[in-house]
């Protein structure tokens, strides 16, 4: 089981000056699991992903993840594009796409990163660099074709819908052939339906692709359908964790996060 | 009538309108102190010649030329569109991120054929040294410059420093500076081609390491400094560089000398003449433009633009920001290190003078005329302010003093700013950011976003 961890967080604080934005927190992910990490606002969900994947770098604790040759690596100290290479991927909050290029452009920046070098390779078009770049051409119409973006792959990505901007992130994010993707709320704004597509799209990548999941969602209905286990954080800690039906029942979880919206949780059961 | 008047017709003809006439003015007699005016009537009035082409009414010119102008425009931007729509949809989607105009490069070949024939039309010795010295040399750094400005989004103000140490390591190579020469040997500037750019992309890596972890305004100011130091230095170490005497100073030991080829029956000197130079100079502009457009439609220019627009998602997907970004300062440095053999070579001497702030923020002034990020437009950028200011200073309007020049650059800089922020021929990328940023989208190096409720 302990060998099985993709990522296995120990005692992490992170701090801004006298703001604790992670007090000792620590948690673990399953490989092939989708785990969900929830919380009210500045509760440094975001905050852990960004420790997570590179951007911040804790003070204090360990985040050890598996690798794709098995051995676990600690990723304190790594860069986020060091994070990225590891088997990494992320969406962001607000979505961060390139959106001067086109979704096809973007899926293939993540498809083609990994590759050598480059820069001489571009320079002298050599067989190795088209080969790449046909590999490159064929995982990203791959990947436009799983998430259905097909039909927008000459779409410039800022005119894309909020949905489909997750969409492409989504695929940017797998582009990389990462081991765990982490989804920063991949629901806000979008609408009902999307959000419905958006759930099923999430269970494919795992299903499909054995990409294990770790998914910061305010949207407790996408969540509780989802995840199959949680994590609450509030103030910076871990206040509670379980499956679904635990959270939904800890009282500690209703009290100190949930307040007004308790029965919100409780009718999306 | 209102909507045609708005439209997009109307505003090209008076952008050539009002571009022409800037020109005009430019060209035209100056005003003096009591009747300031003066020049801009005289300017439409006087019966002169333009460029030595035609005389008459200058209004009448003005206005012919802008109708010229803008007809060409129509005409280009009407057939870009066909030809667009002649690519097959199914074929667009694969080839979508190598997709090419085919107007742009019929255009690229045009201008080619145009240089290739151009010193033979034109005989004057003035506008032959000028296609060399003035047009050839800054199109190539200006092709350098584009690489870090336009493409990775670094704004570069010292980009001068790489021409210089192009310039004093041919003649460091060629034997012709105080110091003793690259293995005691007095060679051909040809092996100071090799040396220099090597030199400048080490300059470069040694420079952007450090530097380039900085983010805009920062690094403006270091890169400035970077400039100033290397011409401090070429002033000051005087027994290295011949300091404010320049190579083949009071110590230095010879001209630097010119180009030669002598490999079996094939035997050519170049010499003081410049239409040899200008042809071996186009050979190296056409094979800079070659790779730096490979490099821009390749992974790494994608990856290049991929920070520009947001460098915390492009670390998200693997792309090291600062790799990518020492990468561009080098490559860009490669072609200002062989501008600088070419000045060299071509001039015999070169002093620390010729390398002043001034001259970084000329080049820069050709990328953002041109269209940052945008090959074609640099090119076509280099070319027209350069020509124009060539004009300027060659045939001066009576009244012209030469220190004028920068306030018509800068009028003519402002007009395209306010009808073509993106430049003259701007890159598809470039325009899509901007025309993204005036409509309140994308990220302009934003810090990154944390949790907002």
């Amino acid at each position: 089981m302990s060998d099985d961890k993709i990522f296995d967080v120990q005692n992490v604080s992170l701090r801004f000056g006298g703001v604790v934005s992670l007090n000792d927190v620590s948690l673990f992910q399953d490989r092939g699991e989708i785990l969900a990490v929830i919380g009210p606002n500045g509760a440094g969900k975001t905050s852990l992903f960004n420790s997570l994947t590179g951007v911040y770098q804790p003070q204090e604790g360990s985040i050890n993840f598996l690798g794709r040759d098995g051995k676990s690596v600690s990723l304190i100290g790594k860069k986020p594009h060091r994070v990225s290479a590891l088997g990494v991927a992320r969406t962001f909050q607000a979505s961060r796409m390139f959106s001067a290029l086109t979704t096809f452009e973007n899926v293939k920046i993540g498809a083609e990163s990994h590759k050598g070098f480059g820069a001489v390779g571009a320079m002298v078009k050599g067989p190795r660099t088209r080969r790449d770049e046909k590999e490159s051409d064929a995982q990203t119409v791959t990947l436009l074709d799983f998430v259905g973006l097909r039909q927008k792959a000459n779409t410039l990505s800022a005119s894309l819908s909020y949905g489909d901007r997750r969409r492409l992130e989504i695929a940017r994010g797998l582009a990389t052939k990462p081991q765990v993707l982490l989804l920063d709320e991949p629901a806000a704004g979008t609408n009902p339906s999307e959000k419905l597509g958006l759930a099923n799209l999430i269970r494919k990548v795992r299903d499909e692709m054995g990409v294990s999941i770790l998914l910061i969602e305010h949207d407790m209905k996408l969540v509780m359908s989802l995840a199959e286990r949680l994590y609450v954080l509030n103030f910076g800690s871990v206040i509670a964790e379980g499956t679904p039906e635990q959270i939904r029942a800890n009282p500690a979880v209703i009290e100190a996060y949930l307040g007004s919206s308790a029965e919100e949780m409780n009718g999306s059961a | 009538m209102k909507k045609l008047w708005r439209g997009p017709a109307a505003r090209r003809l008076f952008i050539s309108l009002s571009v022409m006439a800037v020109l005009e003015v430019m060209t035209g007699p100056p005003g003096s102190t009591a009747t300031p005016l003066a020049g801009i009537d005289g300017s439409f009035a006087e019966k002169a010649s333009f460029f030595g082409l035609f005389a008459g009414q200058r209004w009448l010119l003005f206005l012919s030329f802008a109708l010229v102008v803008f007809g060409i425009w129509s005409f280009w931007l009407s057939m870009g569109t066909e030809m667009a729509a002649a690519v097959s949809p199914a074929r667009q989607l694969i080839t979508v991120a190598t997709r090419r105009k085919p107007v742009r490069w019929s255009f690229m070949l045009v201008l080619l054929a145009v240089a290739i024939i151009l010193p033979i039309v034109e005989t004057d010795p003035y506008w032959q040294s000028v296609m060399v010295e003035e047009i050839a040399v800054y199109v190539l750094l200006a092709l350098g410059l584009n690489v870090v400005v336009g493409f990775a989004g670094l704004l570069d103000l010292g980009f001068v420093a790489f021409y210089a140490i192009g310039a004093y390591t041919t003649a460091w190579v060629t034997g012709a500076l105080p110091t003793p020469a690259l293995f005691g040997l007095h060679l051909n500037p040809f092996f100071a081609i090799p040396v220099a750019i090597f030199l400048v992309m080490l300059a470069g890596v040694l420079l952007g390491t450090p530097t380039l972890r900085l983010r805009g305004d920062y690094l403006a100011i270091v890169t400035l400094g970077f400039g100033e130091i290397i011409t401090i230095f070429a002033n000051n170490l005087y027994g290295i560089t011949g300091g404010s005497y320049g190579s083949g100073g009071p110590t230095g030991k010879a001209h630097i000398p010119h180009f030669f080829i002598d490999i079996g029956p094939i035997k050519y000197h170049w010499t003081l003449a410049p239409v040899p130079y200008y042809y071996l100079t186009l050979v190296f502009v056409i094979l800079f433009i070659v790779i730096f457009s490979l490099l821009e439609h390749s992974r790494v220019g994608r990856s290049w633009t991929a920070i520009r627009e947001d460098e915390v998602a492009a670390e998200s997907v693997g792309i090291n920001p600062l790799k990518y970004k020492v990468m561009a300062f080098a490559i860009g440095a490669a072609s200002a290190g062989f501008a600088g053999v070419i000045t060299a070579a071509q001039s015999t001497f070169i002093f620390p003078q010729t390398f002043t702030l001034q001259l970084s923020i000329n080049i820069l002034v050709l990328v953002i005329f041109g269209g940052m990020g945008s090959i074609a437009g640099v090119v076509v950028g280099a070319i027209v302010i350069q020509t124009i200011s060539m004009y300027l200073l060659h045939s001066p309007p009576s009244g012209f003093q030469s220190s004028d020049l920068y306030i018509y650059i800068g009028a003519l800089l402002v007009v395209m700013m306010i009808f073509r922020p993106a430049g003259l021929l701007p890159s598809r990328r470039r325009r899509r950011e901007i025309g993204m940023s005036e409509a309140g989208e994308g990220h302009m190096d934003e810090v990154l976003t944390g949790d907002t409720p």
